[in-house]
């Protein structure tokens, strides 16, 4: 068989064209281009209808009102609601993955109890209610038998708690440590009713004290707001923004001016401040003035504040001066991470305001009226607002104070978010019958006797009444944008029901009806409200407050100095007191904080060198408590002698988007006593470093 | 490849100085366009943010330092250095209105558009993406899923321009001249701080339009020639400084 | 026991002792193959790969190697169309390895590219205005045109030679070579500037970006020089490995000194033109962008010792030591300046591939490092195994070696 050069060529063409006409290569070729986008274990997107409803969210430290749209009824992306005067239309990092978190794996599917330690049963609401009420008879009538903490210092639901609370003979429901326990304990001592608020709105000039506006003292995504609006994109700014603190936090990168402060002396600058304002002959027509001045002439000279909170003489001269010669200047204090601050914060920054006469003013301090109580029995917001949760763990940790038979959480994570965490923990494990209401498998659940598991935010009825910081009194409400997903029932529901049947008349049937009852009595709409705009009322208390001088003067003291500082810092993309990182976020965690399961603190070279450490070197940060491990990111923006750490790291509950990332900085705050008003602080933490 | 002018230009500006690096756009622009959590998101360099949020610094010692925060969506360059590179067409400028696109049924996975990209504004899928379970039901209607394997980035959330378009052929307008804010990005409706601005740069009815001359405006890398549609706005001579290489003869 | 299957007067080592050799390589090669498949089922996460390096060790190594297997087509270009005869006794071993690399280079981009059952999309929605694209066609087209070259080879093989079908259809592939011959040397020496095209059009990457002539950045050009320049003295050095482990004589010295002759020749033109390409980029192109050639380098990873060892130690070094006679006639010399120039043409892919995107363009930007990680380096040592399987099996039972008979009989 030979072949030649034609047969050759015949048969290569022949084979290539032949096999072209066959469909095989075609179609395969077709198909594998299909195949590579349609592999099944690529989930499909559901089309349908898009809808949008208001909500609430309360996933943060203040609440937040929403727009969330759904398809096909599934709700899939939320964004803020501009007709909400509470949040003015902005969104936070938590919320707007609110709809993401419907499905979070730390969800608790429906009611459970311990079985051993760490291993649940489900149960029946109908038996998860009897067992409630055995314990709960138990205890009835006996005081110091009963503790309650509520994470949810706005809504009604706080309310029908401490009714209950009240009704079961019980003075220990809480609220969980936030701004508001030192503005009221401070409004109290200033002889004054009502809630403390600030017009941002109509202030030309914010000095923030401490407070970190942006990330967690007040009504955060209210604050942003107010600052966008401000200071519109290619327009004059139309407000002046200062943030005094230790840490360039973002506030302070946002802010006109950053001013480098001490943690936790806030006091001391506010008087430092006022010593300035005096001398240029502020007054106020106030009892004790002449108190007020004595004290802060002796005590607050421009030498003896450099000394104690580094801030040089020129820098408050010249910052007084701002203040002054602003036509509606603003002074807010609070605590950089949202809690833990002492009342005299507030009172020496309300004193600031009282000099440059902006209590009362518009744009200036307010004092606000609270809305009516829709639950007869229940505390007041300053009542209960004023009450000391950590003071009262304190106590029980060290047994002072008898445990409680019975403690219910409720949105509220205390084994984890209190300060000095582990002697918190400790205290609360003596508690025998522990109840969470959590919406997640957070740390508290995770050691509860009982858990109820509240409906996440998009699934109930819900309301919010004036959030700590803003200006103007008001109310929000939601009713549910979805079905529960899960077995959940509202934690004011399950009250009710157990109330009545322990014999407690609370007054109301539902949430609804407690939430419309609350509406009304406030003299808004409910259906308005549940459309998702806010009821904004301008009733004021009086506006005569005082100096307090006395308080003042026993409560402010000069740190000694020479000692490692912590500023910790709450951002809302890690989570909150109640959440932990929600899935979502864990791409918005800085590289600055954590890397893998490391967590970052930051200082600057200086007190590098001083500690003998470099970038990325380990450090064990030892405080009254506890300890902590993290590593070490050299910031520039962090104060001589201070480490900068980040809060909301360390979970051990929840699932795999936070469990185990980094360490929790809440077990190294270190909880001492105010003098003057005994409450408990946390702002001024010490630590040792090895 | 020559440069297409088109009569519409949608145009982002970002006021640096307004930003406070909360997060809310990342987490917002996840949600819309179905990029699935990643458990481990401090590995920078193997997640997915098609918006990401870069920190800036004076690089400045205590106490002169001063920081800044930096959103960084897909630049969608007049001149894209990602477009004419990429073998398969799968990412194209040929839109009215500027956006460049990305095909993903299309892109065979090379990364050379990444590679192309100086502003790291596009991401490859290392994984498949995998939604904690049931989490799929809270998939938006608007961006298609990705199997692992294909290059994506920002799109200006490009079907909520379609959406615009659509309403306003429904009300008998002219559906390439939209009033300003009718087609509004994700990470714009997420921001608190107001940073975003987004509009059309070539219509004087929008707001971007006198935005993008303001005396503070800037883009990223001018020098290179890529002609952004992302342009951002800063007081702060620092920030603007560090928006291009300059020799040292020419920085302040 | 396999003596039948040898070429006609040769010897070769016992089937235990090529066994165990083959074994040997084995491990390496399904060590790689079982990389692939955690690849192919997990996704290219596995890698070291991430979002600031995109490409690393894969196209790095794909580069090498496509440059380094140049040989095929330079030496077929001087064999079968310049005419240089002498040639014909390196040339098969030329066109092996050339079809090594490239089929190899092709397996690595298998596992690279995302979405590998999209590959021919390049055929089918092709982007003339990339530099990949040509790429694609380019080295697609021509491992065809090696596969061509190296069937005749295969079918040279004894006992299929004595089918008289497979002899006339090697036949008459042997008169049509200078056809293919043409062909690869357009292809190659296409993709071979692509390939460098592909850097130099990246306007968004000043380490990389070059001006140049029409459509092609200067990049284009010095890419081909390159891989001419290190091609055939690969062929050479590979040769010379296979005449150490047998122990045998297989080409003559002179047509190694030929091919480094010609090799040193090209990589004086290139480094030539390189030198005057880079003192251009560094204080004409950086400059107008802000950049100063400090800028370009950093810390130890990305320092500027890499350039001047790809530059004068690898690359002016043997470049002269090639065309100076009375070096290149000592064959360790040689081979020392052969090794240089394939390290130095290595580095030089290396660079391109990942110094260029390594660079923070953005000033705000960090760079960021890059370390490939088991499954990279498994799978390129796949591929290397790969290779040096089929070159075992080649030497073994095929007649690459035209005058191994007449030199080792000289030798006894």
């Amino acid at each position: 068989m030979g072949i030649d050069r034609r047969t050759f060529i015949q048969l290569v063409t022949g084979g290539v064209v032949g096999s072209l006409f066959t469909p095989v290569i075609w179609k395969s070729l077709d198909d594998a281009a299909i195949w590579s986008q349609n592999w099944s274990w690529i989930p499909r997107l559901k089309y349908g209808q898009i809808t949008e409803h208001a909500t609430i969210s309360k996933f943060g430290p203040s609440p937040c009102s929403l727009m969330v749209k759904s398809v096909a009824g599934s709700p899939y992306v939320a964004k803020g609601n501009a007709e909400n005067e509470m949040s003015k239309g902005g969104v936070d990092a938590i919320s707007a993955g609110g709809a993401q978190l419907l499905y979070s794996p730390s969800r608790v599917k429906g009611p459970m109890k311990k079985v051993a330690d760490g291993k649940y049963e489900s149960i029946s609401w109908d038996d998860a209610e009897k067992m409630l009420s055995e314990k709960l008879s138990a205890v009835k009538g006996q005081a110091g038998k009963l503790a309650i903490v509520s994470g949810d210092a706005t809504g009604t639901s706080s309310e029908v708690l401490s009714a209950f609370a009240a009704g079961m003979g019980s003075k220990d429901c809480y609220l969980m440590p936030g701004d508001e326990q030192a503005a009221a304990v401070a409004l109290e001592n200033m002889g004054g009713s009502g809630q403390i608020g600030y017009d941002l709105d109509n202030s030309d000039f914010v000095l923030l004290v401490g407070a970190d506006a942006m990330n967690s003292w007040g009504s955060v995504v209210r604050n942003q707001r107010v600052y966008a609006d401000k200071r519109p994109t290619g327009g004059d700014i139309e407000s002046v923004y200062v943030y005094a603190g230790p840490f360039l936090n973002s506030t302070a990168a946002i802010s006109d001016k950053w001013v480098p402060v001490a943690p936790g002396t806030g006091s001391i600058f506010s008087l430092g401040l006022a010593y300035h304002m005096l001398n240029a002959g502020a007054s106020a027509s106030v009892a004790d003035f002449a108190d007020f001045k004595t004290l802060v002439m002796s005590r607050f000279t421009p030498d003896k504040v450099e000394k104690a909170i580094g801030v040089a003489p020129g820098v408050m001269a010249g910052l007084a001066k701002q203040l002054m010669s602003a036509s509606a200047p603003l002074v807010i204090s609070g605590s950089e991470f949202g809690q833990g601050a002492g009342a005299v914060d507030i009172i020496a920054a309300s004193a600031l305001n009282m000099l440059l006469g902006r209590v009362g003013e518009q744009g200036g301090m307010k004092l606000l009226a609270d809305l009516p109580l829709a639950v007869d029995a229940a505390a007041s917001r300053a009542e209960l607002s004023s009450r000391d949760f950590a003071g009262y763990l304190a106590a029980v940790a060290t047994d002072k104070v008898k445990a409680p038979e019975v403690m219910m959480a409720y949105e509220a994570n205390p084994v984890y978010a209190m300060p000095q965490a582990t002697t918190m923990a400790a205290a609360i494990a003596k508690v025998p019958f522990l109840v969470s209401f959590s919406t997640w498998m957070d740390e508290t659940a995770s050691i509860a006797d009982l858990i109820m598991p509240n409906p996440h935010s998009f699934e109930r009825f819900d309301d919010a009444q004036t959030p700590y910081g803003v200006g103007t009194t008001m109310l929000s409400a939601c009713a549910p944008v979805i079905e529960p997903l899960y077995n959940g029932k509202s934690t004011v529901d399950v009250i009710l029901s157990v109330a009545s049947g322990l014999g407690i008349d609370l007054g109301y049937e539902s949430v609804e009806a407690v939430l419309q009852a609350k509406a009304e009595k406030a003299g808004a709409d409910w259906d308005s409200l549940v459309e998702g705009v806010a009821y904004v009322s301008d009733s004021t208390e009086s506006d005569s407050l005082k100096f307090a001088a006395s308080v003042l003067s026993k409560a402010v003291t000069m740190p000694k100095g020479g000692e490692i500082a912590l500023a910790p810092y709450a951002k809302l993309n890690v989570g909150s007191s109640t959440m932990a990182i929600p899935p979502l976020n864990c791409v918005t965690v800085s590289k600055f904080e954590l890397q893998g399961k490391d967590l970052f603190v930051q200082i600057n070279g200086k007190t590098a060198k001083k500690l003998n450490a470099s970038e990325g070197s380990t450090v064990k940060l030892s405080g009254a408590g506890g300890e902590c491990v993290a590593r070490v990111h050299i910031n520039e923006g962090v104060m001589n002698d201070v480490i900068a750490a980040p809060l909301g790291f360390g979970h051990t509950a929840w699932d795999e988007f936070s469990r185990g990332k980094g360490d929790n900085i809440a077990k190294i705050l270190t909880v001492g006593t105010e003098p003057g008003t005994g409450m408990a602080v946390w702002t001024s933490s010490f630590v040792s470093v090895a | 490849m020559q440069q297409i002018e088109f009569d519409t230009k949608w145009t982002m500006v970002v006021d640096i100085d307004k930003c406070s690096g909360c997060g809310s756009c990342m987490v917002s622009c996840q949600a819309e366009n179905n990029i699935a959590p990643m458990e481990d998101g401090s590995n920078k360099l193997k997640t997915l943010t098609w918006m990401l949020v870069y920190e800036l610094n004076n690089g400045k010692e205590f106490p002169e330092r001063e920081s800044a925060y930096l959103p960084r969506p897909c630049m969608q360059c007049g001149n894209p250095a990602c477009v004419p590179v990429c073998p398969v067409v799968a990412t194209t400028k040929d839109e009215e209105g500027g956006i460049v696109s990305q095909i993903y049924p299309r892109c065979i996975g090379c990364r050379y558009c990444m590679a192309a990209c100086p502003y790291h504004a596009r991401y490859f899928g290392w994984f498949d993406p995998i939604w904690p379970e049931g989490m799929e039901k809270a998939l938006s209607p608007n961006t298609s899923t990705r199997p692992r394997g294909v290059v994506e980035k920002c799109n200006f959330c490009h079907s909520r321009l379609m959406d615009a378009r659509a309403r306003a052929r429904a009300e008998g307008m002219d559906p390439n001249k939209l009033p300003d804010g009718w087609y509004k990005p994700a990470c714009l409706e997420a921001c608190p701080t107001g940073a975003i601005s987004f509009g059309d740069s070539k219509n004087p009815e929008h707001k971007v339009h006198d935005l993008i001359k303001d005396k503070n405006a800037f883009r990223l890398l001018e020098s290179i020639g890529m002609d952004p549609q992302v342009y951002y706005i800063s007081r702060r001579d620092w920030v603007r400084e560090q928006s291009d290489n300059h020799l040292p003869k020419d920085k302040h | 026991m396999d003596r039948n299957l040898f070429p006609e007067g040769v010897t070769r080592c016992g089937l235990p002792k090529f066994s165990l050799w083959m074994a040997f390589v084995a491990i390496f090669f399904l060590w790689g193959a079982y990389a692939a498949v955690v690849i192919f089922a997990n996704g290219i996460g596995v890698t070291g790969l991430d979002n600031y390096f995109g490409f690393g060790l894969w196209i790095t190594f794909d580069l090498a190697v496509i440059a380094l297997g140049a040989g095929a087509f330079f030496t077929g270009f001087l064999k079968y169309i310049l005419k240089i005869d002498q040639l014909k006794n390196i040339v098969n071993l030329a066109v092996i390895i050339g079809f090594l690399c490239y089929s190899g280079a092709m397996l690595i981009l298998t596992m690279d590219i995302g979405q590998p059952i999209r590959a021919w999309f390049g055929y089918w929605h092709p982007n003339v205005h990339s530099m990949l694209t040509e790429v694609i066609f380019c080295i697609t087209c021509y491992c065809v045109v090696l596969l061509i070259e190296f069937i005749p080879l295969i079918l040279e093989q004894k006992q299929l030679n004595k089918i008289p079908f497979v002899h006339h259809f090697a036949h008459h592939l042997h008169v049509n070579m200078a056809l293919f011959a043409g062909i690869g040397t357009f292809l190659s020496t296409f993709h071979q500037g692509s390939l460098g095209g592909m850097y130099g059009v990246m306007f968004g990457r000043p380490y990389a970006f070059r001006d140049g002539f029409f459509i092609w950045p200067w990049t284009f050009f010095l890419f081909v020089l390159s891989a001419v320049g290190t091609g055939p003295i690969f062929t050479v050095l590979v040769c010379t490995l296979i005449e150490k482990m047998t122990g045998k004589k297989l080409v003559e010295y002179k047509v190694k000194a030929l091919m480094g002759k010609i090799a040193g020749s090209m990589l004086c033109l290139y480094m030539f033109l390189k030198i005057i390409d880079t003192w251009a980029w560094a204080t004409g192109y950086l400059p107008s962008v802000g950049l100063t050639f400090d800028e370009m380098f950093y810390g130890n990873i990305y320092g500027k010792w890499l350039m001047w060892v790809e530059l004068g130690l690898c690359g002016l070094v043997p470049a002269i030591m090639m065309i100076t006679p009375s070096i290149r006639k000592n064959p360790a010399l040689l081979y020392t300046a052969g090794i240089l120039a394939c390290v130095g043409v290595s580095i030089n892919r290396y660079v391109f591939t990942v110094q260029t995107i390594a660079i923070p363009v953005m000033p705000f930007d960090t760079w960021e490092f890059y370390a490939p990680n088991w499954a990279e380096w498994t799978t390129c040592g796949m591929i290397v195994a790969y290779g040096v399987l089929v070159l075992s099996l080649c030497y073994r039972y095929l007649p690459v070696f035209p005058s191994e008979i007449k030199l080792n009989s000289k030798q006894s």
